[in-house]
C-alpha cells in the first residue's frame, strides 16, 4: 500500500493515497460535529480548531510505521492528554506536529495553516515559535543559567531586549516558583526544577500551543508533583491550549478537556476524562487503564 | 693583531710579533724607548671566547726596547678593580727568534707587577711576559694595560695597550667558575654517564644558552595556535555541512595533513616555496606550517565535540524557534568548546613539541640551540637542558588538562560553585547594570572550567525541589 522506497521528506506517491486536506470552514464544521460530545471544551460560534491533524502518517527509514492514520482536532484553549502504551506513536505525534519529526503523509493544519509539505526553514521556524515544546529529557542549555534559558529565545528568536527579556524570564521563573535559582545552572537543580525551567522557558515565548513530551516520566516521584502543579496552573488560570502526552493517569482525568487514547499508530478512542476513564469503549483503552490503574 | 688572542697558533703568533716588532722598528717611535707590542688576556669563558672580569685570566704583555735604551725594570699597572695574583709570572725574553740570557725577578703588587731584570735588556729584545691568575674589573669593559720602566735615564712610562675588551662577571659565570672548581662537580663529571648527560656546568650554561629558543618555540605555537582554532573550527563546520562539495574538501583538506608526517609538510613548505620564488621569513612559514597542521587535528576534535552535544539540544533550541546558524552560535558551540578544552590542550602540548620538527629546516627555536651547543661541547647534557625546556611547559599543562577534566565532570554531575540563593522580585532587577546577561559569553564559556570551585560536597547530588 505504502511505497517504501520513499524516505522521511516524502510527499511523493505515498501523499497520493491519502486525500487532500478539508477546506478550513468544512473540516472545522465536521471537527465539531465529531468532538462537541468529546470535549468538556466550551465550543464558541464559528470555532476553528488551533491544530488539525489528518491521516497523519510517519515512517521511519521507510520501513517502521510509527503512525499509522492519526486524525485529530485541537481547539483553541483545550487541554488534550494523549495517553497510551511505549511505542503507540504519541511522542512521535506530538513531534511531528512542531516538524521536528517530518510526516511521511497526511496533513497537519496549524490554525488552518498547511504545515506539512516542503516549507522553507524560515516558515518552519516561524511556526516553532508559536509552538511551545517542553521534552521528557527537559534538554535545558547546560552552560546557561536557570534565567539564561529562558531569555535566550526571546532575544535571539523574538529579538527582545536584554532587559525586555530578563523583566519576562524572571517573571516566568516565578511563576514556576524558581525565582530564587535563576542564577542556577542547570546541573545545579533537580529534575523537576530542571523540567519547571524548562516550562518557564517554552511559556516565555508566549506560543499560541503548548506540546509537553511526557515531562514527568524522567522524573522521581516526589519531583512529579511540583511540575504536574505547574501544568495545572497553566492549564487552568493561564488558559493556554496544551496537547499533553503523559502517563501521569491523575492529571489527565483532573486537568484534561479530552483524553485521547492511542495504540498502534492511531487514535483508538478519545473523550472526556470522566467517560474515557469510568467507561471505556474500547477493549484496548479499558484492558491498558486496567494494567495502569 | 686581535685583542682576544687564541690558542695553539704559537708558532704564527710569534711570528706575528717577529713581524710587529720589525714594524715597531721602523716606525718613529721616539716617545717610548720601550714600544708596548701588544697586552692580550686568555679567553676564560666556559665554551666561549670572551675576556670575563672577575674571573682568573692570563694576560700577556709584550714590549721591544727601542734603540738606545737599557730597560732594568718593567711595572705594569692594571685599572682599579684588578689585581695580580701573581704567583706564576713567565718572563720571557726573545732576541730575534731565540732565547736571550736574561732572567727576570717578578714582585707583585695587587694592582701593579713589578719586573726587575738579571741584567739590562737591551735594544732588540722583546719582552714578553705572561702573568697568570689576573683579575680582571668584575663589571666587565674595556682595560688598558699601562705602566712604567726603569732604563739608564730613570723612570719612564710606558706606552698604554691597546684596550682588552673584557665582559662582566655575571652571576652565571661566577656559578660556573664555581662549579669548575668544585671536587663534587668533578667527581659527579668523572661517572661517564653523569658526566655526558648531566654536566652541570653544561647544564648551566645550556639553560642560559637556550632561553632564546625555548622562547621562539613558545612564540612559534602560541601564535599558530589561535589560527589553527579558527581554521580548525572553519574545517569542522564544513565536514559536517550539508553540502557535499564542501564536506568533501574538509574532508580531504583533514585527512591529508592528519595523514601525512609534519616532517614532510615542513620540508614541502620550507624547500617548495622559495623555488616558486615565494620567500618568506623562517619564523613565519614555522607559524604557517604549525598551524595548518595543527588545523586539521583541531577540525576532527571540534567535529566530535559538536557530534557529542546531545540531539535534544537541537530539538529544543529548534523549539524554540532557532535557525540552523543561531543554534551553531549560541547552543552548540559554546557547549563544544567547553567540552574540547582538555582534548584541544593535548593538541596544543603536541605542537609544542612538534616545533622541534623546524630545527630541520633552520628556525633557531630550542633544538637548533641544544643541537648547537652539543657539537661545539660533544655532550649530551644539552639535549638534556632541551627536554626539561619543554617539560616547564607540558607538564603543567598535562597537569592541568587533568584538572579541568576532574571539574568538568564534577560541574556535570551539579558541582561546583553556586550562586546565593535569595528572594527578589522581578522589578527588583530591572535594568540592574551590574547583573550579567544570560548572553553566553566566549570569554565565560573558555574560563568556565579554570574558575576555582568551592569545595561544595553537599550539593554534589543536586538540590532537592522547594515544594
Amino acid at each position: 500500500m505504502f511505497n517504501k522506497a520513499n524516505g522521511s521528506r516524502g510527499f511523493g506517491t505515498e501523499a497520493r493515497h491519502v486525500p487532500p486536506a478539508l477546506d478550513a470552514t468544512e473540516a472545522a464544521l465536521q471537527a465539531h460535529e465529531r468532538d462537541k460530545t468529546l470535549t468538556k471544551h466550551h465550543f464558541e460560534p464559528e470555532e476553528h480548531p488551533c491544530v488539525r491533524i489528518e491521516h497523519l502518517m510517519k515512517t521511519f527509514d521507510g520501513e517502521t510505521r510509527v503512525l499509522t492514520d492519526v486524525n485529530l482536532t485541537v481547539w483553541p484553549g483545550e487541554v488534550v492528554c494523549v495517553l497510551g502504551p511505549s511505542g503507540s506513536g504519541k511522542s512521535t505525534m506530538l513531534r511531528c506536529i512542531n516538524l521536528l519529526e517530518t510526516p511521511t503523509a497526511g496533513h497537519i493544519l496549524i490554525e488552518d495553516h498547511e504545515i506539512t509539505g516542503p516549507l522553507p526553514i524560515k516558515e518552519v521556524n516561524k511556526l516553532r515559535q508559536n509552538l511551545g515544546m517542553v521534552f521528557q529529557s527537559f534538554n535545558l542549555f547546560p552552560h546557561l543559567t536557570a534565567k539564561g534559558n529562558v531569555m535566550i529565545g526571546q532575544t535571539k528568536v523574538l529579538k527582545k531586549s536584554k532587559e525586555e527579556a530578563e523583566v519576562e524570564a524572571l517573571k516566568q521563573l516565578e511563576a514556576v516558583g524558581l525565582l530564587d535559582r535563576a542564577d542556577f545552572k542547570p546541573a545545579q537543580l533537580s529534575g523537576g526544577q530542571q523540567q519547571r525551567v524548562a516550562i518557564a522557558r517554552a511559556v516565555a515565548m508566549h506560543p499560541d500551543i503548548l506540546l509537553f513530551d511526557e515531562p514527568t516520566s524522567a522524573l522521581d516521584p516526589e519531583l512529579v508533583r511540583g511540575v504536574l502543579d505547574v501544568m495545572r496552573d497553566l492549564a487552568e488560570n493561564g488558559g493556554m491550549t496544551m496537547i499533553v502526552v503523559t502517563h501521569e493517569m491523575g492529571f489527565a482525568r483532573e486537568v484534561a478537556d479530552r483524553v485521547v487514547f492511542m495504540e498502534g499508530g492511531v487514535v483508538v478512542e478519545q473523550g472526556k476524562p470522566d467517560d474515557v476513564f469510568d467507561h471505556p469503549q474500547n477493549e484496548r483503552t479499558a484492558q491498558f487503564l486496567g494494567s495502569i490503574g | 693583531m686581535g685583542q682576544t688572542s687564541r690558542h695553539g697558533r704559537g708558532r704564527f703568533a710569534v711570528a706575528l710579533c717577529a713581524l710587529a716588532c720589525a714594524l715597531t722598528l721602523l716606525a718613529p717611535t721616539a716617545a717610548f724607548g720601550l714600544t708596548t707590542n701588544k697586552a692580550t688576556a686568555r679567553p676564560n669563558e666556559d665554551g666561549g671566547s670572551s675576556v670575563i672580569g672577575g674571573l682568573p685570566t692570563r694576560l700577556t704583555w709584550e714590549g721591544t726596547v727601542d734603540e738606545g735604551e737599557e730597560v732594568s725594570s718593567v711595572t705594569l699597572v692594571l685599572p682599579e678593580g684588578s689585581s695580580f695574583d701573581g704567583t706564576t709570572t713567565k718572563v720571557t725574553v726573545l732576541e730575534g727568534l731565540s732565547r736571550a740570557q736574561l732572567e727576570g725577578e717578578v714582585k707583585p703588587a695587587t694592582q701593579s707587577l713589578v719586573v726587575v731584570f738579571s741584567k739590562p735588556a737591551t735594544a732588540g729584545l722583546l719582552l714578553r711576559l705572561e702573568v697568570e691568575g689576573v683579575l680582571f674589573p668584575s663589571e666587565g669593559g674595556d682595560v688598558v694595560v699601562r705602566g712604567t720602566y726603569v732604563n739608564q735615564n730613570g723612570e719612564q712610562d710606558l706606552a698604554e695597550s691597546k684596550p682588552i675588551a673584557t665582559i662582566a662577571n655575571t652571576p652565571l659565570q661566577a656559578l660556573l667558575a664555581s662549579l669548575d672548581a668544585n671536587p663534587v662537580v668533578e667527581a659527579w663529571n668523572s661517572s661517564p654517564f653523569l658526566g655526558m648527560f648531566f654536566k652541570p656546568q653544561l647544564l648551566v650554561t645550556a639553560f642560559a644558552t637556550l632561553i632564546p629558543g625555548w622562547l621562539l618555540c613558545l612564540l612559534i605555537v602560541c601564535i599558530a595556535y589561535p589560527f589553527a582554532i579558527i581554521l580548525g573550527l572553519i574545517f569542522a563546520l564544513m565536514k559536517i555541512s550539508r553540502n557535499r562539495l564542501i564536506r568533501a574538501i574538509a574532508i580531504i583538506y583533514v585527512n591529508v595533513l592528519r595523514g601525512t608526517p609534519l616532517f614532510l609538510q615542513i620540508y614541502i613548505m620550507f624547500f617548495g616555496l622559495p623555488m616558486m620564488n615565494i620567500n618568506i621569513d623562517n619564523n613565519v612559514l614555522g607559524v604557517i606550517v604549525i598551524a595548518i597542521n595543527a588545523s586539521a587535528y583541531l577540525a576532527e576534535i571540534f567535529r566530535a565535540g559538536i557530534e557529542s552535544i546531545p540531539p535534544g539540544q537541537y530539538e529544543a533550541a529548534s523549539s524554540l524557534g532557532m535557525g540552523h546558524m543561531m543554534t551553531m552560535v549560541n547552543i552548540i558551540l559554546p557547549q563544544t568548546i567547553r567540552r574540547v578544552i582538555p582534548t584541544v590542550t593535548s593538541d596544543f602540548i603536541t605542537s609544542y613539541k612538534d616545533t622541534s620538527l623546524l630545527s630541520s629546516v633552520g628556525v633557531m627555536e630550542l633544538m637548533m640551540f641544544a643541537k648547537n651547543l652539543t657539537s661545539v661541547s660533544g655532550n649530551m647534557t644539552p639535549y638534556v637542558a632541551a627536554a626539561i625546556f619543554y617539560l616547564i611547559v607540558t607538564l603543567p599543562l598535562i597537569k592541568g588538562v587533568t584538572i579541568i577534566e576532574k571539574r568538568m565532570a564534577r560541574s556535570e554531575r551539579g558541582g561546583g560553585p553556586r550562586p546565593k540563593v535569595k528572594a527578589k522580585t522581578a522589578e527588583g532587577v530591572t535594568g540592574d547594570p551590574a547583573e550579567k546577561g544570560a548572553e553566553p559569553s566566549l570569554v565565560e564559556a573558555l574560563s568556565a572550567p579554570f574558575r576555582p570551585a568551592t569545595t561544595d560536597i553537599a550539593g554534589m547530588g543536586g538540590v532537592a525541589d522547594v515544594q
